[in-house]
């Protein structure tokens, strides 16, 4: 009992320390080049953690979590261009609008497991992307949103740049540590024991399909806010922001860094842009200098990135004593 | 006395075979019953029928006198019915203590608590060390359930359904793969779980069902051929038939 509290104050305070460090980078003369790469990597972070809460804690895997943040980012930056720039509106609009949305269509998508979940999830993404593509009157269709301002906190502007990535540290470390208290929760471990074997979690008078009902829509709520952080860096989106492949990159930034670890995700994600940016200078075709990284990692170690960190961890620790 | 199960009629097809064809029981408040039958006798499918895995075709499942045919397995175990399987389904990333504290959770209703601690909620806790100090898996309460030896996670099966406090208790074949002493251990388990609530018992050691049943019930091909007192129901001439067969076929 005690002990798992201590981690999670270990784990929390680690995070806060992690975050500590990204906020100095700036003023210890990283290139602003540098600061927008990991600004983007941490807005992917959040939304492969979102991720993970489904498919690496819940069991649900989903080809269609595009959907998610490319909605997060519609809503939010029509709102900032049309109505105000207020960060936190547009973040609650936004919150608001995913919400109602998960909830429709998780509650049909969850009533069902596995690979009918996975094709679903897919299909429903599809439509919320055609629907970006000719719904020209609001998403000004291929050509996508623009003209999204800068965003306000408490009437003042946040600057690209540097100020921009400080709010986003903030939000990442919130969600970061919102999430790994959530899945040593109650709720989390439930989400555990449904992933393990859902029959047996129903003969412990587990609501499996409101678990994963719920499951869902906090993964796409959380999935919106970085939705919202990208559409403000980006002041715009485009229906690409909902395509299928977004969906398979987010897996597999999720799987890279190791999934049902929460932590490994966030690095995972990070690799993820820091390797793309790396490969997308050097090669024609990245991907598949970043595949062969991707396979070479899995196949070595399942838990991907976070599983080397272990095991480099515990060999330490072993010569240590 | 009350009954703790009443079925009237039960009827189960897969396709063209009608694996439960109207099938009664009737289990007393604090008896073991068993339910006994040659393989593809229907046992199975009576017993998925009964705790919500299975809907069936027809039929009538009362559970103290509450009809809760065809119900989900989770609002089962709210009025008091828990389960166990005949292949181990225990969570495996979890510890020993975990697996039965998440049922204690479970039951007091604090699956949807987001922000404390899983391990803090303390009544859950204590109830499932008390379980597994009666059952004998004190000393295992931090393994991980996955190394478990196969018998003890055959018993954290059972800690885990009792962690629900039903009052029915069904268990699925739990000697399945188990050596002649650990069948014994388990034997005199569901004798001191009887204590606390029903037991039904689906089970194939046949020297274990008649030493432990209050009652016995028999089905073949998907029908209740005998009811009855372990002594009644092994002398029964169709029954003996029904086994006599069963053991014929067997040795070919």
């Amino acid at each position: 009992m005690k002990t798992g509290a201590r981690t999670s104050r270990a784990s929390a305070l680690a995070a806060v320390a992690a975050a500590g460090l990204l906020a100095v980078l700036p003023f210890l003369g990283a290139a602003p080049f540098t600061i927008t790469l990991l600004t983007e990597a941490l807005i992917f972070a959040i939304w492969a953690m979102s991720l993970d809460l489904l498919v690496g804690y819940t069991g649900l895997v989903t080809f269609g979590h595009a959907a998610a943040f490319g909605l997060g980012s519609y809503a939010a930056g029509y709102f900032a261009r049309e109505v105000t720039a207020d960060f936190l509106a547009s973040l609650l609009v936004a919150q608001v609008v995913v919400v109602a949305v998960a909830l429709t269509i998780g509650f049909v998508a969850t009533r069902v497991s596995g690979v009918a979940f996975a094709i679903i999830s897919l299909c429903i993404a599809q439509v919320l992307f055609q629907v970006a593509v000719a719904w020209r009157s609001v998403t000004e269709g291929m050509d996508g949103l623009v003209g999204v301002p800068l965003p306000k906190l408490l009437g003042l502007t946040v600057d690209a740049g540097t100020e921009f990535y400080l709010l986003t540290i903030l939000i990442v470390l919130a969600v970061y540590v919102g999430l790994s208290r959530l899945v040593e929760s109650p709720f989390g471990r439930t989400l555990q024991a449904i992933r393990t074997n859902e029959d047996r979690a129903a003969a412990i008078g587990i609501n499996v399909r409101l678990h994963k009902w719920l499951a869902f829509i906090l993964s796409w709520a959380i999935a919106g806010i970085g939705g919202t952080l990208m559409v403000f860096m980006k002041a715009g989106t485009t229906p690409m922001s909902l395509h299928w492949s977004e969906s398979g990159n987010v897996l597999v930034m999720a799987i890279f860094g190791g999934l049902g670890t929460l932590f490994g995700p966030l690095i995972g994600a990070v690799a993820f842009v820091f390797l793309r940016d790396e490969f997308t200078t050097r090669f024609e075709a990245w991907q598949f200098a970043f595949g062969l990284v991707f396979v070479v990692v899995v196949l070595a170690f399942p838990t991907g990135l976070a599983g080397i960190i272990t095991h480099v961890w515990r060999s330490l620790w072993r010569a240590r004593s | 006395m009350a009954s703790a199960l009443v079925v009237r009629g039960l009827s189960k097809s897969f396709g063209a075979l009608r694996a439960v064809d109207g099938v009664g029981l009737e289990i007393r408040d604090g008896h073991v019953h068993s339910l006994i039958g040659p393989n593809g006798a229907g046992k199975t499918t009576v017993f998925n029928c009964v705790s919500g895995f299975l809907r069936p075709a027809g039929g009538q499942v009362l559970l103290r006198g509450l009809d809760v045919t065809a119900w989900a397995p989770h609002r089962l175990v709210a009025v008091g019915l828990a389960r166990t399987f005949q292949i181990t389904k225990v969570f495996g990333g979890l510890t020993v203590i975990e697996n039965v504290a998440l049922a204690a959770r479970s039951r007091l209703g604090k699956n949807l608590q987001m922000w404390r601690h899983a391990r803090g909620v303390a009544e859950a806790e204590a109830a499932a060390e008390e379980i597994l100090a009666m059952l004998g898996l004190g000393e295992h309460a931090a393994t991980s359930a996955e190394h478990l030896a196969h018998g003890d996670q055959r018993i954290l099966e059972i800690a885990i359904a009792l962690a629900l406090r039903p009052q029915l208790l069904m268990l699925d074949e739990p000697t399945a793969g188990m050596s002649a002493g650990e069948t014994e251990r388990i034997g005199e388990l569901i004798r001191r779980i009887v204590k606390r609530t029903t037991v039904l018992l689906v089970e194939h050691d046949m020297e274990m069902v008649l030493g432990i049943s209050d009652a016995i019930t028999v089905m073949t091909q998907g029908r209740v051929i005998a009811t009855g007192t372990p002594d009644a129901v092994s002398r029964d001439p169709q029954v003996q038939e029904a086994y006599l067969g069963a053991v014929e076929a067997r040795s070919f």
